[in-house]
């Protein structure tokens, strides 16, 4: 990574490639296994790609956000987010390089002790240094988008499976964010609810298509008709690779 | 965090007020009372102002009240720390870069910290009034007991009561966050780790206590 390369500071020691792939995965080792080199993850996510990682639970795919996040270090390979090997990243920096993704971890990961609508404002009030207007501003902004105005005051444990995704949905956007993650997002869901998150999810703020990349076990035909691509991974490999 | 910070002053201290308030005034009451009936068998009774400083506001006061609020609070705090953990929500505020000890840990140390100095002070005023109590009841008058005990009490008592408060609080919220976020395995291991942040605090708190007593001297 020579200085030329290195065109946009974003804090402290945190870089960003340009034109770099928002998302690559390369030679990684999803099952642990380091003993077997021909069991090995290749993945690239282009801008604007809705991408979905299909596998069962024995396929490695519930590894893949948290890789993406640089919450778990691959055993072997590499992976990079916008050409940075998120990994290599000190704490603090990674912290900061995080504001840029959105993020559904598998359940959803709200604050239990926090409304929706809270859950909502918390990456605008403490990953910005937006004035507390300009945060109300886009929380209801959000709030609308994400269809939350009438259960906004109610907390993840009173709220139906489909409003706490919404409400965990339209966090992992607030920040407008070039790449989202979304793990196991449509457990639970009608197909309807589940095509029309994707649909918000994959929205930029500007109306652009943001880079998406999702793991599931399967997807519904109106969920597919969203999805540019398709990847089936089997036993830590993607055997199939569909446009 | 500044709501959580409110929270955690108004559970931590508001809601003891009473129990402190009530155990302060019993325990000042007890010591005074038998302290009075020993020393004066001897004709000692100007060294109750020393039992009163000494045992009463200096050591046993912080004790308590850190006591109180390891039991009340630092449980609390132990549990929800671990059911955040292991409800994801401490990898969901790492995700979004937020970082989970200034916005989970920091709050509740400064509510600690705050609630526990606040407590001891207001324990040092009940039990001052309850010793009082103890000793009007053996006869003593109201202009004796304040020179007694006022000979014996220093400027020096406050500060340390406040830099106990200050250590104490911290102690609290410190060592049962600490063990609360170090559950790994899941819901069966949040008691375990209330235990262990419980038992660690009230081992700190001890040993500081001594610290404090070799410093003080």
């Amino acid at each position: 990574m020579t200085a030329s390369r290195i065109s946009i500071v974003l804090g402290p020691g945190v870089t960003e490639i340009a034109g770099a792939l928002p998302l690559v995965y390369r030679d990684v080792d999803l099952l642990g296994r380091a003993g077997r080199p021909d069991r090995r993850f290749f993945l690239s996510v282009e801008p604007g790609e809705v991408v979905a990682a299909i596998g069962d639970e024995a396929s490695g795919v519930e590894a893949l956000g948290g890789l993406a996040l640089g919450l778990a270090a691959p055993a072997t390979g590499s992976v990079e987010v916008f050409g940075v090997p998120i990994t290599l990243l000190p704490y603090y920096d990674l912290l900061t390089f995080r504001r840029r993704l959105g993020y559904l971890p598998q359940g959803d990961g709200l604050l239990q002790n926090l409304t929706l609508k809270d859950n909502v404002a918390l990456p605008v009030r403490f990953a910005t240094d937006h004035r507390l207007r300009e945060v109300e501003a886009r929380v209801a902004q959000l709030i609308d988008d994400f269809r939350l105005r009438t259960i906004a005051g109610l907390r993840p444990a009173q709220a139906s499976e489909e409003d706490r995704r919404r409400a965990a949905m339209a966090r992992a956007v607030a920040l407008n964010p070039k790449l989202v993650v979304l793990e196991l997002p449509f457990v639970g869901l009608t197909s309807r609810a589940a095509s029309d998150l994707l649909d918000k999810v994959s929205r930029a703020d500007d109306g652009q298509r943001r880079a998406v990349l999702l793991t599931s076990r399967d997807l519904t035909p109106s969920v597919r008709g969203l999805v540019t691509r398709t990847v089936r991974v089997v036993d830590g490999v993607a055997v199939e690779d569909k446009k | 965090m500044l709501r959580v910070l409110i929270n955690q002053i108004r559970f931590t201290a508001l809601q003891a007020i009473g129990l402190v308030a009530f155990l302060a005034a019993i325990l000042a009451f007890l010591v005074i009372s038998q302290s009075i009936r020993q020393l004066g068998r001897f004709g000692a009774v100007d060294n109750l102002g020393t039992i009163m400083v000494v045992a009463v506001i200096r050591e046993l006061g912080p004790l308590l009240t850190a006591l109180i609020v390891v039991s009340r609070s630092g449980t609390a705090i132990a549990a929800e720390m671990a059911t955040n953990r292991v409800m994801g929500e401490v990898t969901a505020l790492e995700a979004m870069g937020i970082d989970p000890y200034i916005y989970l840990v920091l709050p509740r140390m400064l509510g600690a910290i705050v609630s526990v100095a606040t407590l001891m002070v207001l324990f040092d005023g009940v039990a001052l009034v309850s010793g009082y109590v103890a000793a009007a009841t053996n006869g003593m008058a109201l202009s004796r007991y304040t020179a007694i005990v006022l000979k014996t009490l220093s400027a020096k008592d406050v500060w340390l009561t406040l830099v106990k408060g200050v250590f104490f609080g911290a102690s609290v919220a410190v060592f049962c966050s600490y063990h609360g976020l170090a559950v790994k395995a899941g819901p069966t291991e949040i008691p375990q780790a209330v235990t262990r942040g419980v038992v660690a605090t009230i081992v700190a708190i001890f040993i500081l206590s001594a610290v404090f007593v070799v410093i003080a001297t």
